[in-house]
Order: structure tokens, then sequence, then C-alpha cells
């Protein structure tokens, strides 16, 4: 259920201005003769286009790739790091990367907050700047006849932000109460919990800011991570639109003259995650919760697995399209929930597989007992049908193309190449290795990762309500945890 | 919505979003870049069968793909009372199997084809699309013809019962189980009659969830899903004349339904201020200030707009400026126009910063109000707010779903594919500070809705507590014991 806006319907609308075509109508039918049971034949596949890029490197030696795209007078522009929080947050500070994304945007060496705010709204765009576990960027999305300006407030944004004290004290003040409120939700408790219990605090992926990191973080460490972070060595900057690639580079090349030399690839080495516990449930008290939020799962493989495409298949006939295993049994037939899912997060290192989902209070042991058989099921006990082979690999190739669709979505997927250090025919090589896939390469897949003797249980919802079911399912035993995820009391077996 | 975009999944997902490129035919035109005035043009056909289904074809062969959109003009507000939620529910039949379309193929020639599908209702519409490779076109077309025209024919009890439960968790999940969820059933429900359909919330009640029948579903279908109350856009890759073709032989056996009397919808003014306080679980008070204002069917839509961008869109706003950055009295704030098809409301939500108060919050908010009625705002702010539009514009045609969305819904309220750009976006050019400052003084008065969310047992936390009436249950939810399903 989408609420209708009208200014937001304007806005990401696109009609036209026209002369006007009359109405006309069309021939009157006779619907005789239709067998309207019979299916359509499908005409020929369209053949995947991916766009070219070339390759350039700036002076500063940051790699360029420009990919034209002329349709619409826009450019977008992106920096990309190789790396991020996961690699260079210090371990009592984890949300500083965020912090920093953050202060970029709150003044510069010769702009304050608010003026660079009005220069960039006078050029009808804005940079924006994130940074993410294991990749940043900073970007522009602009109309082509004001990407040099734009340009000149990028470089000032990247090099030269003057990261005020008195904003940090404003966006710590803000963020304490947004990590408050997170504590509200089923689910933000969910996706602290979940991770923590995989990888505990100790690594990168099980790390998520707390009201003390928070608190921790001062203007010493903004700068101190900005200069070891936004380097040309691990840049990558992507440029998609209405534009050549010669005069791309002029103008980066200008723009960022004075960004000094220097940064290379993080190694991305990683502590390796505890040894997995026997299944168990996890329970977090949500009094008055509606619904359970559900997030089982355990460490999966790394995104250079060569079981990932084996992987990608099985994903989405499990847990991904709309009619997977998951979702066809849980919602579909069984009217559990809004909707489940599965997903594996590769990475650079070990990132987990987790399926869940919101299931309504009183059929949380029901629909537990349909994940475990579905967890157990794909392993074997239910067999993989032609059809599923089928639409996995439909749905992952042919929808290819909308990876393509926009200056912005080029972008991405271009930057992806780079930052996940894939080959650079990566998209054509997608279709010829999620085609060999094969029943027994999945079958295969699911008995390496999908362990249901080993995974984390996370259900947060209400405890009065749900522990005594839970509990008579006997599918495992119940640990009590808090909001944050440490344990309240000792293990109780049900 | 048929499904959600679950945190879960979105980030595994690809994005539904079908690329536009205003194509070979379509020549896009910024005609001066300069003043931001761009002219846009992108073909379209129009079409009507002797049923009444309005067709608009776009043409776009830059990416082997296609959108269908179908678009029924009916939303909760042709809803009765004792029956809200209906409109959403029966979207939620559109995708049960037709008379020739077994449950589950919708999906496997869309997403099962690595396109997409998906539905969502609103006060005023209910959407259905599908996003395709190019091949599959016929067999969206085929998809959407039978629900239109035989979707009862599969229709039963228990189907019909597994989507009310579904639904029911969809009003759990994004109602009941969210902080501040029912704010705005509580405001709606205040700042409208019982009487004006704009009252109750598209996802409806829990009680009229349970009570909506098979037969009620019926006797909908008949009156609203007929071809005379539908638009069919395509945008995309598609041969004209073959897509024609398949119009007529797939649509063009639908029987036109009956005449459809719409609600009249009289302007809403709430005399007086209605003051509100509504515990929820959560750890953090809000307060909301909503005034009826205009719907789509009014020019002030546009000066509204702005006025909203005036006071909130970014950090040199006035009242973020003056409360989230300066004064710091506020963790956040924001502001919109809310323009349904014949109703409207502004709107602003704030989230106070410990230790100051909603009390105070509201009063700074009302003076930051006042100084803005009685000035107006500068120029500079004018053309700060229509400075985004020509990108934001362009950008909306990247979208072949989002140009089938706006061709269709421009039609079906103004009759007009063209409405977003030709009249829209030049509107919005056309707005100045005098015209802010006359909507202003206008809309935002004394009649207005003040709603406090506070902690539960914190209706201390309040705006102005003492004056504030109590809301224990909410009109539509069940507060304490929520309705299961079988």
């Amino acid at each position: 259920m989408i609420r209708h806006h009208l200014r937001a319907q304007v806005l990401t609308g696109a009609l036209a201005m026209l002369a006007v075509v009359p109405a006309v109508h069309a021939q009157a039918t006779k619907p005789v003769a239709l067998d309207r049971s019979a299916i359509p034949t499908a005409g020929k596949t369209p053949e995947l286009h991916v766009p070219t890029w070339s390759k350039l490197a700036l002076t500063d030696g940051a790699k360029l790739v420009v990919s034209e795209r002329r349709n619409l007078p826009l450019v977008y522009v992106s920096i990309n790091f190789i790396g991020g929080a996961a690699n260079f947050e210090p371990a009592n500070k984890a949300g500083l990367a965020s912090f920093v994304s953050n202060m970029m945007l709150e003044g510069t060496t010769s702009r304050t907050g608010d003026q660079l705010a009005a220069a960039m709204q006078q050029l009808g765009s804005d940079v924006n700047v994130s940074i993410g576990s294991e990749s940043g960027t900073i970007s522009v999305f602009v109309m082509k006849d004001k990407l040099e300006p734009m340009l000149g407030i990028l470089q000032d944004v990247l090099l030269h932000p003057s990261f005020p004290d008195s904003a940090l004290e404003r966006l710590r003040g803000r963020t304490l109460i947004n990590l408050q409120q997170a504590k509200d939700r089923t689910t933000s408790i969910a996706s602290v919990v979940f991770p923590k219990l995989l990888y505990t605090s100790g690594g990168p992926y099980g790390r998520s800011m707390t009201e003390a990191s928070a608190k921790a973080i001062t203007r010493t460490d903004l700068v101190k991570f900005h200069d070891d972070y936004f380097k040309p060595g691990r840049a990558e900057i992507t440029v998609v639109g209405d534009i050549a690639p010669a005069d791309a580079k002029r103008m980066l090349d200008k723009s960022l003259a004075a960004w000094p030399a220097g940064g290379s690839k993080p190694s991305f080495d990683y502590p390796t995650p505890p040894a997995p516990k026997s299944t168990t449930i996890y329970l977090v008290d949500k009094p008055g919760a509606a619904q359970s939020t559900f997030a089982i799962g355990e460490v999966g493989p790394p995104r250079s697995t060569p079981d990932y495409y084996a992987l990608r298949v099985l994903n989405s006939f499990f847990g991904e399209q709309f009619q997977s295993r998951l979702n066809a049994n849980i919602r579909e037939q069984k009217g559990y929930s809004y909707g489940v899912a599965s997903r594996f997060a590769y990475g650079r290192g070990p990132g987990a597989f987790r399926a869940g989902g919101d299931i309504v209070t009183a059929k949380s042991d029901s629909a537990l007992i349909e994940f475990m058989k579905e967890l157990r099921g794909i392993r074997g006990e239910r067999p993989i049908t032609d059809d599923e082979m089928q639409s996995a690999k439909n749905a992952l190739i042919q929808s290819l193309p909308a990876r393509f669709a926009s200056v912005g979505s080029v972008s991405n997927s271009i930057s992806e190449i780079y930052t996940q250090d894939l080959p650079e025919d990566y998209y054509q090589r997608f279709v010829t290795r999620v085609n060999a896939v094969t029943k027994d390469d999945v079958l295969r897949v699911a008995n390496k990762y999908i362990d249901p003797q080993h995974l984390a249980i996370v259900i947060v919802g209400d405890r009065s309500k749900i522990e005594g079911p839970l509990a008579a399912t006997k599918i495992a035993p119940i640990v009590y945890l808090d909001l944050n995820g440490d344990p309240i009391t000792s293990k109780v077996t049900p | 919505m048929k499904r959600p975009i679950s945190q879960l999944a979105a980030a595994a997902l690809v994005a539904v979003v079908i690329p536009l490129r205003a194509g070979a035919q379509a020549a896009v035109a910024t005609q001066s870049a300069q003043n931001g005035s761009a002219a846009i043009t992108i073909p379209f056909e129009r079409l009507t069968l002797p049923n009444g289904l309005t067709v608009i074809l776009a043409q776009d062969h830059s990416t082997p793909t296609v959108a269908v959109e179908v678009l029924y003009h009916v939303g909760s507000k042709n809803e009765q009372p004792g029956r809200t939620g209906f409109a959403h529910l029966f979207e939620h039949v559109m995708f049960t199997g037709s008379g020739h379309v077994p449950y589950g193929l919708h999906d496997k020639y869309t997403e099962g084809v690595g396109g997409g599908n998906n539905g969502n209702t609103t006060n005023d519409f209910t959407q259905y699309y599908e996003t395709i490779p190019s091949n599959y076109l016929e067999h969206a077309l085929w998809l959407e013809s039978d629900r239109m025209g035989w979707l009862l024919d599969a229709l039963d009890t228990a189907k019909y019962n597994a989507q009310r439960d579904i639904v029911k968790n969809e009003r759990r999940q994004s109602v009941d189980n969210q902080p501040y969820g029912r704010s705005d059933e509580i405001i709606k429900s205040a700042a409208y009659p019982k009487t004006n359909p704009y009252s109750w919330p598209v996802i409806g009640s829990m009680t009229d969830l349970s009570a909506a029948s098979v037969e009620d579903v019926k006797a909908f279908f008949r009156l609203y899903y007929a071809p005379n109350n539908a638009t069919l856009a395509i945008t995309g890759d598609f041969d004209p004349a073959q897509t024609k073709a398949w119009i007529t032989k797939y649509f063009g056996g639908i029987p036109r339904g009956n005449a459809i009397v719409r609600p009249t919808i009289a302007a809403t003014h709430l005399a007086a201020e209605k003051r509100l306080v509504y515990e929820d679980r959560v750890q953090v008070p809000r307060l909301y200030l909503v005034w009826p204002t205009v719907g789509e069917d009014s020019n002030d839509q546009y000066a509204l707009d702005v006025l909203s961008d005036v006071l909130t869109s970014s950090r040199i706003s006035r009242l973020t400026k003056a409360l989230v950055y300066d004064k710091q009295s506020a963790a956040n704030l924001f502001s919109y126009q809310d323009s349904n098809e014949n109703a409207g409301e502004f709107n602003i939500v704030i989230t106070p910063r410990a230790p100051h108060t909603l009390t105070e919050l509201e009063g700074d908010v009302d003076s930051l109000v006042a100084k803005l009625k009685r000035d107006g705002p500068t120029d500079d702010e004018i053309s700060r707010s229509k400075a985004t539009l020509q990108l934001q514009f362009l950008s909306g045609l990247e979208s072949n779903l989002g140009k089938a969305q706006r061709l269709a819904v421009g039609q079906a309220f103004h009759g007009d594919p063209n409405r977003a750009f030709a009249v829209d976006y030049q509107k919005y050019q056309a707005v100045t500070a005098a015209d802010v400052k006359r909507v202003a003084n206008k809309y935002l008065g004394t009649g207005r809705v003040v709603l406090s969310i506070v902690p539960t047992g914190k209706r201390d936390q309040a705006s102005k507590p003492s004056a504030s009436t109590i809301v224990s249950q909410t009109p539509f939810g069940s507060k304490t014991s929520i309705v299961e399903g079988k």
C-alpha cells in the first residue's frame, strides 16, 4: 500500500509535453475463437547489451572509467573507494565511518555548512557521501551544464572538510536519539543482535554502532579517518552520462589537481568467526509486539567463493522470488506473514546467510516449524524441480538489463566491478556461469552452507505470548537476550 | 501492496526499476536549460476500445524491456463505512489467479522470466504493473486481461481468507507494529468528518477486514474493475501494431460495466484546533501538526509544496535551520503537502531532542510559521526550491515504469496523460513568493489537528498535555487484542 503523494509522483514521474494525439477508436473485434487458456508463446530472447566504458587514469593516480549515455542531458559522477568501515574503523569506534560521511557536508575550510548547502541547491543538485562496510563513495548526479561547478564543490567536500566541533555534537545528539528509537523496532533489534551472535563484537561483521561508541568518537578520529581513507591510490572514479571521456578527464584532473597521491587497497583480512554453536533460539523480549521478527542463519561464504553462482540460483528459488519456497509456503499458503525471504550477504569476508521476516505473534511457533522444514528440505528432502531451476536462472539473467537502466544504475554496476574486484567482463560471464549451474551443484552448496544443526535463530517478539509455544516445538533450546544481544539469564531447556 | 519491500530482501534484490531512454522517436528537448524551464517531449499514442478501456502507448527501444500498467480508478475513497480496507484487500485478491490463469503463473511469467510485478492501492486508485523482458509482453497482456474479465471464475473462499490474513499481517507490519504507525489514521479521523471517505485509512480496520465477505468482493469487482474504469499504459520496447492487435485480442471481449457514481467530497475546514495525545510503545515523543488543505483538483497544491520546501527541505530551510541546527531543540523535523485527488493536508512532524519539550517546539514552530505568514518567503528561497525541479523531472524519464504510472494517473484523474509535465511542471515553475505567502495564510490557520505521540505512561510529555484529549483506542486498529486469523 503506497500512499499517493502528488509531489513524489511529479518528481519521480516522467511525462510528455507535446501535441496531444486525439483519441482514436481501435477496431471492434469479435472475441470468438480465442482460447484464453492458451499460454502465449514468448518471442526471441532479447540480447543482453552491457554498456561499454573507456578506461583512463587521472594524473594523481586515481582510476577513471567513463561510459557515455547520451539520451538525456544528465551526468552521474562517483568517486569510489575500496575498503570501508570494516577496514578503517577502530573496534571501539563503530559508527565512525557513518559520522565521517555525515560530517563531510558540514562545511569546508572555505564554506560553512549553510553556504555549502546553498551553493549545491543553486546548482539543483547535491553531493552524497556514504561509506559502507567495504567500500565508500562520494557522488554527484547533475544536469550536464552544471557539472563543472558541481565538481568544484565535490573536490572541496572531498579534500577540505572542516569537521566543526559544534556540528559533531549536533550529529552525535541526533544519532543517540536514532539509536534509542531503533530499540522500538523489532527489525532493527534483530539486525544488531543477529550479526553479533554470529561474529561476536570482535570482528567487523559483528559490530554495530552503540551509544558507547557514538559517544567515544572525537573530532581527531574524524580527521584521521578522513586523511587515511580518501586517497586516490584506492579510488576508482566512474562517470556515466552525456559526456565524452576526454572531457570527463579534463574536468576531473582540473578539479582534483590538489589531491595528494597515495593510498593502497586494504587487505580485507578478518578474524576467523567463532565456530558455530548447535542450533539455538535466541529470544529477545519486545512486550506488546504484534509481530515477531525472525532472523535465522549462520556464517556464509565470501563473495569470492567459486560456489557463488550455485548459491545465487539456490537463493533465487529458495528465498528471493515471490514464489520462492519460503514465501510461497509461509506467506501465500499459511498466511503467517506479509513476506519472508532469505539472502547471502557475501562480502570480502564470510558474510552471513539469513532467512526471516516478520511473523504474526500467534503463529511464531508454526512459522518456525515451517522455516526449519524448508531449511532441511533444500538439502535434499524436497527435490529441486526443473521449473525452480529455470525460473531462478531466468530471473537472474533476464533482470540484468535493469542494472543498466539509468545513469545512476549504470554507474553502480560498473563501480561494483572495481570495488568488488570482479573481472571486467563480469556481466557477460555472469550469464554463462548462471546457465552452467546444475541441480547437483545446488544440492551440494545447500548441504555445504545451510546446516540445520548449527543455526542461530533470533526471534524478537512478545515473550509472554511466544515463549511457551516456541519451547513446545522442541526445535532448540532458548536463550534470552536483551535488546543489545547480551544474555540476561542462563539457558533454559524447553 | 501485494508484497513488501523487506529490509532483508531489499539489499539482495535487483531493483524493479526498468530503464527508459526517451529513445529514437522520443525527442527530449531541453529548450532552455539555463532558466530551468525545459520542455520535455515524449510522443505517446492514446486509443479507446469500444468497451471503454483507455490505452496509452509510449515506445522506447533503448532497453529490451516493457512496463505494463493497469490503473483502476477506485480506491479506499469508494468504500463504505464498515467495509474499510476493502479496495486494498481486493488488490490482493487480484493476485490469486483468474479464470484461465492458474495461481502462480502470474509470477512465473514476470519475476520468473527476469521481470517483476506488484500492485498498490491509494485513497483514489488501485494500480497493477508488470515489468518484463520485451519478449514477454503478450504474456503480461494475457495476465492483466484475464483478471480484468474473469477474476470471479477462479475465486473461492479459501483463497480469499488466506489473502485476508496476509492483509491483516500487512496492517500489523506497517501500522500496528510500527512505532508511531497509527499516527496517520488518528489524524485523518480527527481532521475529516466520519462521512468523508478520506477519514479512514487505506489499510482499513481489523474489524472491517474480518467482516468483508466473498459477496462483497464480487459486487466490488463487477462495478469497479470494468474496462471503462481502467487505463492501460505500456511503455518501453514494443512493436505498436503488434501490441494493438494483442490489446484488442485480449481486452476487446471484456464487457463494459455500469456507470460509476463517484463520491462527492466537500471541502474540509476545521473551525478550531483539535488537540490529541496517544500513548505508543515508543521511547521518544513526537509531535504532528496537520492542517486540512487541498487536493490535486486545486492549483494551491503547488504553492503548498513550495511552502513545505521553504520550511524543511534542507538545512537552510526555515524550521530546520532554526530548530535542528541553531537551537538544536529538534532531532529532526519534516513537512509535506499530501495531495490526494479531492482532498489534502499540510503536515509538520517534529521529533524533539531532550531536554526540549513538545510544548516548547510547538511554540517555536508556530512563531516561525507566523513570521512567514507575515513577511512571506524571500525570492531566494523560492528559486532554491525550484532549482532541483528540472533534474528531478528529467531523472524521472529514466524509468519506464515511473513513466507508465504517470501517464496512467494523468489520464485517470485529468483525462490528460501529459499532466505531470505539461501542467504540473509548469505550474511549479510559476509559483511566486506571494503565492506561498497567500496559501500559508489561507490554510495554516487555527483549525488544525495537533497530535502528540508519547511513550506509554508519559502523557505529561505531550504538548500542552492539560489541553489535549487522550486517544485511548485507535479508531481502526485494536490496541489490546489484535484480531487473529484462522
